[in-house]
């Protein structure tokens, strides 16, 4: 059996997790416009961006020699839910012999813990619950350094240094096999980070924008053109609706649902109910980066998007009531850098002059 | 005081319910007009670009309705009709987006949420908000519900004698079809009703002398079961999908039905997910199966071509599969 699985941001946590257990893996590719146009060829014309760019990775780690694929999937109603049941149609009817196990989360418990027996091999269930524990830790680890970066490359001389020691540090966490080693990874990545020559400006100064949005092309960088370098090589401070620690935290960990309830919360002046996708909790983060002091929202969907085309209809809304400016921008397979880049810096001459006239 | 409800989406599936009761709770309801150049284009202004047609057909309904000067709008916020299974999530926020997207709306809308077990929706417990806002007693109301639901059984239990909502709704006339070819035409029922974006699809295929068939003609009981068939374990998680599944695979299947017109409206998220199981499994079926993708700029010529085109393959088809039985 070699495995494979779909890259979202970077492909550690799901390798990590899948290595400890002791498959033969198969490392997916960073999407490309190879990939993109791999999957646009192969998946429905109006299937929502995200299941075109897994459709394409699934058959480019297919030639690669994968037979078997682990993903998520979901209880609706946004449509990625369905994702694997369409995919493996597809794969299907191409004629590819390939496997994907799709791991709901678990409302229903037999499913998932047959899928769980597909996967565990001969290890003891002990040994599967601290593979778990050390993928969970792993999560929360990174998320800290990654959102460490998000801030201070804003500040660095040379923003491309920060991204190289991203790149470097996530091979360091490529090797680690219990939660000892990651401590010791963390330690040596802030060490490294904060050897970089910064030139922080005062509190008052900094732009600080909120990304927000549909999970995939908020946390993927390559759909959206590595919009958090973009912005933080353009000066400011940038922090996701979206850390996968953060995702697992708030759908799997049923303990620690709570502390982000507050963000759904914030939205029930404009959303009453959930509808599934992250469209409330967009909402809501837009009120709660507001109620911490940054200057503006970018808010991402894929083209067609069900619950974002909700929260998008509501934006003019909150933005009005709020008082903070929101770029809203539709994802697909022909968005082009300069044509975001132009968007981007427009967005950002608006803020800066509001920020002006608000200190004057 | 005058309630309005927009001729758009579900207007198609429940009116005949929302009819009664409001008739049945002595209180006056304007439905707006048919669809038309100028509510299309109001609702084309005033919604998102990016979203699909049948909701801007909804935003003009309703913009449409205010001006006609009803107090309230009526937009019930549908969530669920069958355990576990919800509809697309427009419907889940549309009242949040009538409200919060058009100016001047907050104060105008009745809503209320609508989660039930059956398509059946005559729970009570949903429309406890009605005691208040038109100071009624819990016997008037419940009264007024089982009226209303047994009307709209009777307006179910028409389609199953094969009639379409159109002809049911507008009490157009009512023959049974007698055409020698018989089409599928598949899709939710603000598409395929919609005369105005569809460009009147079910009279043309009438002019053909085609037989039309839709989902709301198929009993409960084989839909779901083909729902089964396709997926034990995990169903899709709309509604209306689910009730186009079933009966999608059903006129595949079936030897009365010739052909299978999937009408859908651009962008739509649910029928991306639908349209390729069916389309793919067509071919195992043998059946012709065509996408037929509407939108506010839907040319009349382009749609009737295509139409005819697939109209007299099926009939070619058709002949020479009789040929073939005589030899």
């Amino acid at each position: 059996m070699k495995v494979s699985f779909p890259y979202m941001d970077n492909p550690v946590l799901y390798y990590k997790l899948l290595d400890l257990l002791g498959h033969d893996i198969i490392i997916p590719p960073r999407p490309t416009q190879h990939t993109i146009n791999l999957g646009v060829k192969y998946a429905p014309e109006f299937a929502c961006f995200p299941l075109k760019v897994l459709m394409g990775t699934y058959l480019e780690v297919e030639k690669m020699g994968a037979d078997t694929i682990v993903t998520s999937g979901g209880h609706g109603p946004c449509r990625a839910g369905y994702y694997g049941k369409l995919h493996q149609k597809i794969l299907d009817n191409a004629g590819l012999d390939v496997d994907i196990i799709v791991f709901d989360a678990p409302k229903d418990w037999r499913p998932f813990l047959q899928n769980l027996k597909k996967i565990k091999l001969d290890n003891s269930w002990f040994r599967v619950m601290s593979v778990i524990r050390t993928a969970y830790t792993l999560a929360h680890s990174m998320d800290r350094i990654e959102k460490l970066i998000h801030k201070n490359r804003a500040h660095t001389l040379e923003p491309r240094e920060v991204s190289d020691a991203w790149e470097e540090i996530q091979q360091k966490y490529m090797g680690i096999e219990n939660r000892q080693d990651i401590a010791a990874v963390e330690k040596w990545a802030r060490e490294r980070l904060a050897g970089l020559e910064y030139n922080f400006p005062t509190p008052d100064q900094r732009i600080k924008i909120g990304i927000i949005g549909e999970i995939y092309v908020v946390m993927e960088g390559s759909t959206n053109n590595d919009i958090e370098e973009m912005l933080n090589e353009l000066g400011c401070e940038v922090e996701r609706s979206h850390y996968i620690s953060e995702y697992i935290d708030s759908h799997l960990v049923p303990w620690k649902w709570k502390e982000y309830q507050h963000i759904l919360d914030k939205a029930d002046n404009y959303l009453e109910i959930m509808i599934g996708g992250h469209a409330k909790r967009s909402i809501g983060h837009i009120v709660d980066y507001k109620e911490r002091g940054f200057d503006g929202v970018i808010h991402l969907k894929p083209f067609g998007c069900l619950p974002e085309l909700v929260s998008q209809s509501l934006l003019d809304r909150v933005s009005e009531d709020l008082d903070i400016p929101i770029l809203s921008l539709s994802i697909d397979e022909q968005m082009a850098k300069a044509n975001m880049l132009t968007r981007v810096e427009a967005f950002l001459d608006l803020i800066k002059q509001k920020k002006e006239e608000e200190i004057a | 005081m005058k309630i309005g409800i927009p001729r758009s989406l579900l207007f198609f599936y429940y009116y005949p319910f929302w009819e009664e009761l409001f008739k049945e709770l002595g209180i006056k309801v304007v439905v707006s007009d048919q669809n038309n150049e100028r509510i299309m284009n109001k609702g084309v202004k005033y919604s998102i670009s990016e979203i699909c047609v049948p909701m801007k057909v909804y935003v003009g309904q309703v913009l449409d309705l205010v001006e006609q000067g009803v107090d309230l709008v009526y937009v019930p916020r549908i969530v669920s009709i069958q355990k576990d299974v919800t509809i697309c999530p427009k419907f889940l926020g549309l009242p949040d987006m009538i409200k919060y997207s058009l100016e001047g709306m907050e104060n105008r809308v009745l809503t209320h949420k609508i989660e039930q077990e059956s398509d059946d929706i005559s729970n009570w417990k949903d429309y406890q908000i009605f005691l208040e806002i038109f100071d009624i007693s819990k016997k008037e109301l419940k009264r007024a519900l089982k009226k209303a639901s047994e009307k709209w059984q009777e307006y179910r239990a028409m389609h199953r004698k094969g009639f379409t909502s159109d002809q049911l709704l507008e009490d157009v006339k009512r023959t049974p079809d007698t055409g020698d070819l018989t089409i599928g035409v598949l899709g939710y029922v603000y598409n395929v009703y919609d005369k105005f974006v569809n460009m009147d699809l079910l009279g043309k295929l009438r002019e053909m002398n085609v037989n039309i068939v839709t989902f709301e003609m198929i009993d409960d009981e084989v839909i779901q079961r083909e729902v089964d068939q396709f997926a034990p374990r995990k169903k899709m998680f709309w509604e209306f999908s689910n009730k186009l599944l079933g009966a999608g695979y059903h006129f595949l299947k079936s030897d009365e039905i010739d052909g299978v017109i999937h009408v859908t409206a651009f962008g739509c998220g649910p029928d991306s997910i639908l349209g390729p199981f069916l389309d793919i499994d067509s071919d195992k079926y043998d059946t012709p199966f065509m996408t037929l993708r509407i939108d506010e700029q839907t040319g009349e010529s382009h749609l009737l071509t295509r139409v005819e085109a697939f109209v007299d393959l099926l009939r070619l088809q058709k002949t020479k599969e009789a040929r073939k039985c005589e030899k």
